[in-house]
């Protein structure tokens, strides 16, 4: 083919390819070697301290906590999410009209900017005679401490969690379902199966894939999680909303300890790797 | 007319659903638009239950205007400059990965090495970054956030394009090979156009992530290049739990993108999922 003798094919991928090792790829090693250093902002001397900023990785209360918060609102959401939006695309194929005023309406859950989410909790979710609670107590039912009791704050951050990204996994879901081939479908009816039966022999298994794909992106961005937690309650109340990238964010640019925020950032990123590994190879199977 | 009970209970599903996807937006449009004694009120129908007023985005602009335009326009600057940036250097990869193929790394390589980029939790680069704009002198310009947003976003660009670029058909290019172009005209007379709605789609796409990213333009700035969304986080505290002015600049916040999600309709599902995956109609 022409395309194959162009001295093109290396001048056209090399500036995406250095830009991205200059802009991340270098900050990265950079942070490795940070990481074995007491770099500090304001301190004149950098020494070498070795692996000792790792140690204290796995003595440091307030990293079992980010690890403990991460792992809650991740574990929780993300199933959530999966289920939720799966179901939403399933149950809007019965009513195709309603489907596409879902596809429009969920889109303002999903391009909010998260940091206006955040701020619906002081919003939305205020104690006194909020909208929320305001209509839980005409009901009839107790009021619930959104944001001030560290028990149920991480709930309210999960649930706004839930409420950005079920839109996304409903749209993708949609767009898997509709990749199964309606032949599959037409064999079941003549077979007579019943609704469930057609949900777990053939669109579950078909759909698999594409809900491993959706879990990925979920996974990798739950993980990050920083915007919500830390705009609504700045990791609090104490620090039972402080999840791992709030508290790496408040050691390294208020405590300016950037030696030891450097070496938990090197940890966390193994975490990610580890737990979207697999995952990232059966994204990578649609490239083909 | 046979009505199935599963399909009233979907039916009930599905309202409760729009209930709560909508309930806490509604709630803050209709606090921007109520008089401060009415916020406190469980009361949600204009005219009927409270006299509406345009006095909280009227008094917004004339308090703390000129700081909300100075926001916007940077957050609208460095969303243009990411979006440009990111698309222009997509549209070379995408191309080269469509059509090239590589032999010592494979195209598969460098697709991982793109997708990885998106495993990457944003904090761990934060720090060493933010050390290099120290260095450079660039803290607080809109640069220096332009160039962050567009290497996060980047393998976006490169992938959606690669996925448009692969949907023409390669006869088309060979034809413009065999009358002598070159591969550098061919993209431009001949494969940009026929990709010009994905490329608007990737540029609008990146600068909506770029609206709504948070951690790098938190860090990078400091005053002259702050966000909408950096500037309204803030309010907490500037605005204290005055509620009508929050709800306010909620909606200055999440207007655009929203806007720009329901144009963007048809390319989102391959927007979010790097061109993996491609909605319907």
């Amino acid at each position: 083919m022409a395309y194959e003798r162009s001295r093109a094919r290396y001048i056209f991928l090399i500036p995406a390819i250095g830009y991205v090792i200059v802009l991340t790829i270098f900050p990265l090693i950079y942070s490795v070697y940070l990481s074995i250093t007491n770099y500090s902002f304001g301190k004149p001397t950098v020494e070498i301290v070795g692996i000792g900023n790792y140690v204290n990785v796995f003595q440091d209360y307030r990293v079992i906590n980010g690890l403990r918060v991460t792992l809650w609102i991740t574990g929780v959401a993300v199933p959530v999410e999966l289920v939720f939006g799966l179901i939403l695309a399933v149950v809007t194929g019965l009513f195709p009209r309603i489907q596409t005023i879902f596809r429009i309406l969920l889109l303002i859950p999903l391009f909010s900017t998260p940091v206006a989410i955040a701020l619906m909790g002081p919003n939305v979710f205020y104690e006194e005679g909020g909208p929320v609670n305001g209509v839980l107590m005409s009901l009839g039912l107790p009021k619930v401490y959104w944001l001030s009791d560290p028990n149920i704050a991480i709930w309210t951050v999960t649930l706004l969690d839930i409420w950005q990204w079920t839109p996304f996994v409903f749209l993708v879901s949609l767009a898997g379902l509709q990749g199964i081939p309606v032949e599959l479908y037409e064999a079941a009816k003549i077979d007579g199966a019943s609704g469930y039966q057609v949900f777990i022999r053939i669109t579950l298994p078909q759909m698999t894939p594409v809900l491993l794909t959706i879990l990925f992106f979920r996974l990798v961005d739950c993980l990050r999680i920083f915007d919500l937690p830390f705009v609504m309650l700045g990791g609090g109340p104490g620090i039972s909303t402080e999840s791992f990238t709030v508290y790496i964010y408040k050691l390294a640019f208020r405590g300016f300890n950037f030696g030891y925020s450097a070496s938990l950032t090197i940890f966390f990123l193994l975490l990610v790797l580890l737990s979207s590994n697999i995952l990232i190879r059966r994204l990578s199977r649609y490239y083909v | 007319m046979k009505i199935s009970v599963s399909k009233v209970v979907a039916f009930i599903f599905l309202i409760v659903s729009v209930f709560f996807f909508l309930y806490p937006v509604y709630w803050i449009v209709i606090t921007s638009f109520k008089f401060p004694k009415d916020v406190y009120t469980l009361t949600f129908i204009p005219y009927l239950q409270f006299m509406p007023t345009p006095n909280n985005w009227i008094g917004q602009f004339e308090e703390a205007g000129r700081e909300i335009i100075k926001c916007l326009t940077n957050s609208l600057i460095i969303g243009l400059g990411a979006g440009a940036l990111a698309t222009l250097l997509g549209i070379f990869a995408g191309y080269a990965l469509a059509r090239f193929r590589y032999k010592r790394w494979t195209n598969r390589d460098i697709i991982m090495y793109f997708l990885s980029l998106r495993m990457l939790p944003p904090i761990v680069v934060a720090l060493p970054f933010y050390i290099f704009i120290f260095r450079l002198g660039l803290l607080d310009t809109q640069l220096a956030i332009i160039f962050a947003h567009a290497a996060f976003f980047l393998p976006y660009s490169v992938l959606v394009l690669r996925d448009s670029f692969r949907q023409i058909p390669a006869e088309v290019e060979e034809a413009a090979y065999v009358d002598g172009c070159s591969t550098w005209k061919v993209l431009t007379r001949v494969a940009l156009p026929l990709v010009a709605p994905s490329l608007a789609a990737v540029f609008i796409l990146v600068f909506t992530f770029s609206w709504n990213e948070f951690l790098f333009a938190f860090i990078l700035s400091s005053e002259r290049a702050t966000t909408f969304p950096v500037f309204i986080a803030g309010s907490l505290h500037a605005a204290g739990v005055y509620y009508w002015v929050l709800s306010v600049r909620q909606l200055l916040a999440i207007g655009p993108p929203i806007v720009i999600g329901i144009i963007l309709q048809k390319w989102i599902v391959s927007g979010l999922t790097l061109g993996a995956l491609r909605g319907g109609r």
